[in-house]
């Protein structure tokens, strides 16, 4: 770990003049294919809380609230330095692990859990905040590597950054939200240079260390999801329930959908069709064109999050953006495959289209960070 | 390279829901459209029960029944819940962990625990459904029986259908929470009653609770409504009459039957003691019903159906138009009574031992000379007595549409050898069949009908309960006509010598002062011998009187002793009463019958004799 060494910030970047030229490069693109699916999510909302989307309290008000919060979030990071926050990514760090152990201590959940801490009655998860930390604070770990990036200690060096929040996620319990650590911190570390040939290493490590992990580390409730995506012959009325209901709901959707409101699968066979199973309801309302075109809208953001990262100079962006689209990318494969019977059933949101305040203010934040980081590059004129 | 595996993913995810959405759209969407609906049965409401006035006998009221579908009940959980459920229920645990556990219906199939519980009950447990799972509280009809003990015998009553009856009549679309006729009316119409419960096409969540109805499948059909026979006023007065005489000689058992003769409709039918169906309709407590069975006095029965006696002298109208109509004696012939008869070294004595002379059939029926009905009997023999007894309906059943009718006894050569390991019937009884002693059994409603037959001049009509079926909307869906079971192989000469003689019953004084009713009347006494001997050899007996009234029934000048108005067939009233163990000084039911021909027909005179309503082991008429 690097000592903490305040930047000095460029002071002129906070006049007006500067931050209208900074706004003129600001990323139409990242932000109209993010506007995109958080529309798409909106009517979602509106549809799933179809008896009275307009009354206070409906998943739709919330939703409402939560993308003005979002918005705001967007636009303060995207006005602040990046460098900021590369600056002050340790002690961030260190917040976000005592927000973990916040949640940890009196956070509630379902069925013994506890995932979220309730803020004047809304509920929130620290650890959708923890991923983009953990995304800045790996970014700036792979900044300080500089030429060293290759060898074998950047490697060991991100796993000591990334355990302690993600043990603290895991016992949770949220197997889910830890996995997307990892995948933050892989794709950091795979963009940013760190050896291929280490990093293949630590993926077999991990695949040897199954049975320990099995045994030791998995839930009950974890390894019975894993046993029946392996054997989806077990009744469906038990633990598969959910994943042949929400296959029956993208299917009967077709290529065309039934309609908005017209989810009658994942309305009333979907407990939590507003949550991790919302893509199904999409998928049974717009069909497979509603549905190609989510994926096609996460496609095209995850390119320009990339594109931000290639084209930034500093090392720090160019990590910071791989690990928010290697984020992006897992979180859309874990709950879009769960959802249409590919993966085992992990309370992984998918972004933008779940309904939950954490998520959406969180990766608002993130694209933010990316803007910001896109406006203040000297770059040619291209 | 990232790009690459971004490619990958999408794409994997993309060919994944092509396979899913357009690929085995149809598929998926057959399932999904299958699996969110269900059907579920529609019940409607029982048809409801009037007297023959469009008096409301039998309603439904809506009450709260206590129900669990086992299959919603965890195991793990069923100790805690059953143990609230009996405190709030005011059972044994024990008691409804049986119920559960002799449910052989599916374990989706609700369980009745409790009906009719009181709302305040049936708030909590809806309060508590959180911690009750698998407990259901319905909203259902019950009967309520507007008159409880007075028709309980008719009506009979509903109940919870039984594990049993379930099995046999689930393809007929019972449930087996469902409710069931089970005695009387409720249970011999049950088809009509019960109407057709609807089918309805659901849609369901997971937990397969309705979300809403999607159509109706088939639509349900109320059921029909059953207008007795009967009139509730002249059963209150058929009544009051047997439990005046009841409670005044102490009688425990009695029955009166009221007839009319021109279509062989019940127009009264008091089985005492009774009870009240409303118990059972409310879902009666096993102690309840432990009471009634183990009752000696069997309140369940109806004594006027379902159970048979010896009928004693009124048997003598059998002996009698036999004996005529086989050529045995004329209405002129005098044969000579005695105090007894001997045949071999037994005596067969007459209730009076001093006999009554060189009589005819008049005086022999009115005074009920048992020497002169045992040489008519003897002239006959037992072959031709049964078979004018069956003729009369004797022996075999009605054909009442009430439950468990008995059939009765006549004896015969050949019954007597089946019964009794060949041994052939005995001169002696004979002499017993003939005054209808011994082996003669009939039970009261046999005994109606068959003066019944005599007051309309021979036609033996199958004895109506039911009126008429009435559909929902009141309109006629059965009238039930009158429905002669046969018409009596005897001249109308034979038949009207038989009216005149019982007639002579009243006029001869034989029943004191019962032919100063302003009314003509007729009609036979009996008394019937059974049990065992008393210390002074006397056995212990009931009385019987059956009689008939013609139609305007008011005595003229023209016909001072009434023997012109009983020739005549145009009776439309008949009735009978029979007092159990009566063991009176005179005869009980002749008393019941003057006092309710006294209520029934408003007469301003009342002749009841209270002195004879004493117990003294009189017996001879």
């Amino acid at each position: 770990m690097g000592t903490l060494r305040l930047q000095p910030a460029r002071v002129g970047a906070f006049t007006s003049k500067a931050v209208s030229n900074l706004w003129s490069v600001f990323d139409v693109q990242l932000a109209f294919y993010a506007l995109g699916l958080t529309v798409i999510g909106l009517l979602l909302a509106y549809t799933n809380s179809a008896a009275a989307p307009l009354a206070s309290g409906s998943v739709f008000g919330r939703a409402l609230m939560w993308l003005a919060l979002g918005i705001m979030a967007f636009t303060l990071a995207a006005s602040i330095d990046y460098r900021w926050f590369r600056s002050f990514a340790w002690p961030i760090y260190f917040v976000n692990i005592g927000l973990l152990g916040v949640t940890l201590a009196i956070g509630s959940g379902v069925g013994g859990a506890s995932r979220w801490v309730s803020i004047m009655g809304l509920q929130f998860q620290f650890s959708e905040l923890a991923k983009i930390v953990m995304a800045i604070v790996i970014a700036r770990f792979l900044t300080s590597r500089g030429e060293r990036v290759g060898n074998l200690w950047t490697i060991l060096g991100a796993g000591l950054i990334v355990a302690p929040p993600l043990a603290l996620v895991l016992i949770q319990p949220d197997l889910g939200s830890s996995l997307v650590f990892g995948a933050i911190v892989f794709g950091a570390l795979f963009v940013s240079g760190a050896s291929i040939r280490w990093l293949a290493v630590v993926v077999v490590a991990g695949l040897a260390s199954i049975p320990f992990v099995w045994n030791n580390v998995l839930a009950d409730y974890q390894r019975l999801r894993l046993i029946r995506l392996l054997d989806p012959s077990s009744d469906t009325q038990g633990s598969l329930y959910q994943v042949t209901q929400s296959q029956i709901a993208v299917g009967s959707g077709g290529l065309f959908g039934k309609g908005l409101t017209n989810g009658a699968i994942s309305d009333r066979y979907l407990p939590v069709n507003t949550t991790d199973f919302a893509y199904a309801s999409l998928g049974e309302q717009l069909g497979f064109l509603g549905s190609i075109l989510v994926l096609v809208l996460f496609g095209a953001l995850i390119w320009r999050v990339l594109l931000i990262g290639w084209r930034s100079k500093d090392p720090f962006g160019l990590a910071f953006a791989a690990g928010i689209a290697s984020m992006l990318l897992f979180q859309v494969l874990v709950n879009v495959g769960m959802v249409i019977g590919l993966m085992p059933v992990t309370g992984i949101p998918l972004p933008f289209i779940t309904h939950g305040g954490a998520s959406l203010i969180s990766i608002a934040f993130a694209l933010g960070v990316l803007q910001s980081i896109n406006m203040r590059q000297d770059r040619p004129n291209w | 390279m990232f790009g690459g595996a971004v490619v990958l993913v999408m794409g994997a995810l993309g060919l994944r829901l092509f396979d899913l959405q357009v690929a085995r759209g149809s598929y998926y969407t057959g399932l999904s459209d299958a699996q969110r609906t269900s059907t579920q049965p529609i019940k409607t409401s029982r048809g409801l029960i009037y007297d023959r006035k469009g008096r409301l006998l039998a309603d439904n009221v809506p009450t709260f029944a206590v129900k669990i579908r086992p299959a919603d009940l965890a195991a793990a959980q069923r100790p805690d819940v059953v143990a609230r459920l009996a405190e709030l229920l005011d059972l044994t645990p024990e008691s409804i962990i049986e119920t559960l556990d002799r449910n052989a219906a599916s374990t989706f199939d609700l369980v009745r625990i409790a009906s009719d519980i009181p709302t305040e009950t049936a708030r909590v447990i809806a309060q508590e459904h959180l911690q009750l799972p698998g407990v259901y509280v319905d909203v259902e009809a019950r009967r309520d029986y507007l008159y409880g003990p007075l028709v309980s015998h008719l009506l009979g009553f509903t109940g919870a259908i039984s594990a049993d009856q379930y099995e046999g009549l689930k393809p007929q679309g019972y449930l087996n929470d469902d409710v069931i006729g089970k005695a009387g009316v409720e249970l011999t119409f049950e088809r009509e009653l019960r109407g057709t419960y609807g089918i309805e096409e659901i849609e369901q969540d997971a937990q397969g609770r309705t979300v809403r109805v999607l159509r109706t499948a088939q639509a349900p059909a109320e059921g029909n409504s059953l207008e007795l026979t009967v009139d509730v006023e002249t059963q209150r007065t058929a009544e009051k009459a047997l439990r005046w005489a009841m409670n005044l000689v102490g009688l425990k058992r009695g029955v009166f039957l009221v007839m009319n003769p021109q279509t062989g409709e019940i127009l009264a039918m008091v089985s005492l003691p009774s009870y009240d169906n409303n118990l059972f309709a409310k879902g009666i407590s096993n102690a309840d019903y432990q009471k009634l069975l183990k009752d000696p006095d069997h309140p369940l029965h109806n004594f006027a159906v379902n159970d048979q006696f010896p009928p004693g002298s009124t048997y003598k109208l059998v002996t009698g138009s036999g004996g005529l109509e086989d050529g045995k004696i004329t209405a002129q012939s005098r044969i000579q009574t005695r105090a007894y008869l001997t045949i071999g070294r037994y005596r067969y004595y007459d209730w009076n031992h001093a006999g009554f002379g060189n009589i005819t059939i008049y005086d022999g029926f009115a005074h009920s000379s048992d020497t002169f009905f045992f040489q008519v009997a003897g002239r006959l023999g037992i072959d031709r007595l049964a078979y004018w007894a069956h003729q009369w309906g004797f022996g075999e059943k009605t054909g009442i549409d009430l439950p468990a009718e008995a059939s009765g006894i006549i004896p015969t050569n050949q019954w007597k050898e089946e019964v009794f390991n060949g041994q052939p019937i005995y001169p002696g009884e004979v002499y017993q069949a003939g005054i209808g002693q011994g082996y003669d059994m009939v039970t009261p409603l046999q005994l109606i009908n068959a003066y019944s037959a005599l007051a309309n001049g021979g036609t033996l009509y199958r004895p109506q309960i039911v009126r008429r079926v009435l559909g929902p909307d009141g309109t006629v869906v059965k009238d039930f006509q009158p429905d002669p079971i046969r018409q009596l192989p005897m001249s109308q000469e034979t038949l009207r010598t038989m009216r005149v003689a019982a007639r002579h019953v009243p006029t001869s004084r034989h029943t004191y002062n019962l032919v100063d009713l302003p009314i003509v009347m007729a009609g036979k006494s009996g008394t019937a011998e059974f049990g065992v001997r008393d210390k002074k050899g006397r056995l212990p007996f009931h009385s019987w009187f059956v009689g008939f009234t013609p139609k305007n029934a008011a005595k003229s000048a023209s016909d001072p002793n009434g023997y012109e108005a009983v020739k005549r067939t145009d009776s439309e009233l008949a009735f009978l009463a029979f007092a159990f163990d009566s063991r009176t000084k005179g005869n009980a039911a002749t008393e019941i019958v003057k006092y309710f021909l006294q209520l029934y027909y408003h007469t301003n005179v009342d002749l009841r004799i209270n002195s004879l309503l004493v117990r003294d082991n009189f017996y001879g008429n």
